[in-house]
């Protein structure tokens, strides 16, 4: 059975990550330290709540979309100091790349999935989702630094590419612009203290952010006017 | 490359002393691995990958704490590839129990508290094991220092600065060198 608890200390498992060369939400802190985290946004004006996707994603099996939602769970936690890339939607962001602009890495998700859960029953006797949050953590390591590969567990080439691939996927789909499907309500944006975008940043304004306390803009880059989605089918 | 002898692997990570205080020797084994013979699996990544059980005995008067590094003189460049290395260990144990925790928020076992991590090969302040390219045979050297102070050292150093700062302080080494060899492409997959 999957284990239950929750690693009580997120800041060391995200800076786990952040040390292995994954470039933690930490590390994107405009202007922080790699070890420090954001402080508490202030209350950001009542905005109508988006619900995280939900359903089956069309690129992938249910088992397959159990094990990416067990992986990008480790990748950026939900824990005690709020949610993490699942409840962000980045799953649903990497579906819809697989769909659009990611199509040619549907193959590369789907061998490098049943490569991780393969080697985790071999390494580890246990599919990937049933394992511990350490044991995971463990395997993940593994494979992200490419020793993934004993006995042929199915990786193509480098254990780390597809390791590299999950995480940028991850890291999108959690951070990126809503817009793209991702960022469900601002999570990423909240991980990483930004306070949204904004056309103008008056003194008051940066004086404010200095300080922590600038109330953050819930709203999408092409909401103004001076961007526009460019590329892809017009 | 030629490979090297075990007398040579101990003579290579020795560090110096000064004249006046040579080094002394100290017994230095594993309840589950054996120098010159093969480790077992859950200690690289075709396993657990989890660090094994260290124990010594021996050690020199004086010691009042001790210094482990694992590594590889037969990969890296330059050699040698940084498995492990974990300092600051209490000199009242008698080794170190398998299993070490590579997450900072987990503690250290019980006698061990204090204990640090430096950065391996990766860059990781933990135990990764060995991955010895397709079917090759490598050596992993246990090299288990006896200091004569209580450095308190900072955790995540490198090799490097492990060495230069335990270089004056060592009185006492011990080692053990088991290999590893990963299974091969027609090995059995089940666990």
């Amino acid at each position: 059975m999957a284990d239950q608890s929750r690693d009580r200390s997120p800041i060391s498992r995200r800076d786990l990550l952040k040390s292995a060369g994954a470039a933690g939400a930490a590390a994107l802190l405009p202007g922080a330290a790699a070890a420090e985290l954001p402080k508490a946004l202030p209350a950001a004006a009542p905005a109508p709540l988006a619900v995280a996707p939900t359903g089956p994603l069309m690129n992938l099996t249910a088992q397959e979309t159990e094990i990416l939602g067990a992986m990008v769970d480790r990748l950026i936690p939900s824990d005690d100091m709020g949610p993490g890339a699942v409840e962000a939607g980045a799953l649903r962001f990497i579906d819809r790349a697989l769909s659009e602009a990611e199509s040619d890495s549907v193959q590369a998700y789907r061998t490098g999935l049943a490569a991780l859960d393969h080697y985790s029953r071999y390494t580890r006797g246990a599919p990937f989702i049933e394992l511990s949050d350490r044991d995971k953590d463990s395997v993940l390591i593994d494979v992200q630094l490419g020793g993934a590969t004993g006995a042929e567990v199915g990786f193509v080439g480098s254990s780390g590419s597809f390791f590299n691939m999950v995480k940028s996927h991850t890291w999108q789909g959690t951070f990126g612009d809503p817009t793209y499907g991702g960022n469900v309500n601002f999570i990423g944006w909240d991980i990483l203290g930004y306070p949204g975008v904004r056309m103008r940043v008056s003194e008051e304004d940066q004086s404010l952010m200095e300080a922590g306390q600038l109330p953050p803009v819930r709203r999408s880059a092409y909401e103004y006017g001076q961007f526009q989605i460019t590329g892809g089918e017009e | 490359m030629r490979p090297l002898s075990l007398a040579m692997l101990a003579v290579a990570v020795t560090v110096s002393a000064t004249p006046a205080q040579t080094p002394a020797a100290f017994i230095v084994e594993s309840p589950t691995m054996t120098t010159g013979e093969m480790m077992p699996r859950d200690y690289s990544p075709d396993g657990r990958n989890v660090s094994p059980p260290l124990t010594w005995s021996g050690l020199p008067s004086g010691t009042r704490q001790l210094a482990v590094i694992c590594q590889d003189h037969g990969a890296g460049n330059p050699a040698p590839w940084v498995h492990w290395m974990i300092y600051n260990i209490p000199v009242g144990v008698t080794g170190l129990p398998e299993g070490i925790p590579f997450d900072a928020s987990d503690p250290m076992p019980a006698g061990l508290e204090g204990a640090t991590q430096g950065r391996n090969g990766w860059g990781l302040p933990m135990y990764r094991g060995p991955a010895p390219p397709g079917t090759t045979l490598h050596h992993y050297h246990f090299a288990v220092f006896a200091l004569d102070a209580e450095l308190n050292l900072p955790p995540g150093l490198t090799r490097a600065q492990l060495l230069d700062a335990i270089d004056e302080h060592v009185i006492g080494q011990g080692d053990m060198t088991p290999h590893y060899q990963r299974h091969p492409a027609s090995a059995d997959l089940t666990p």
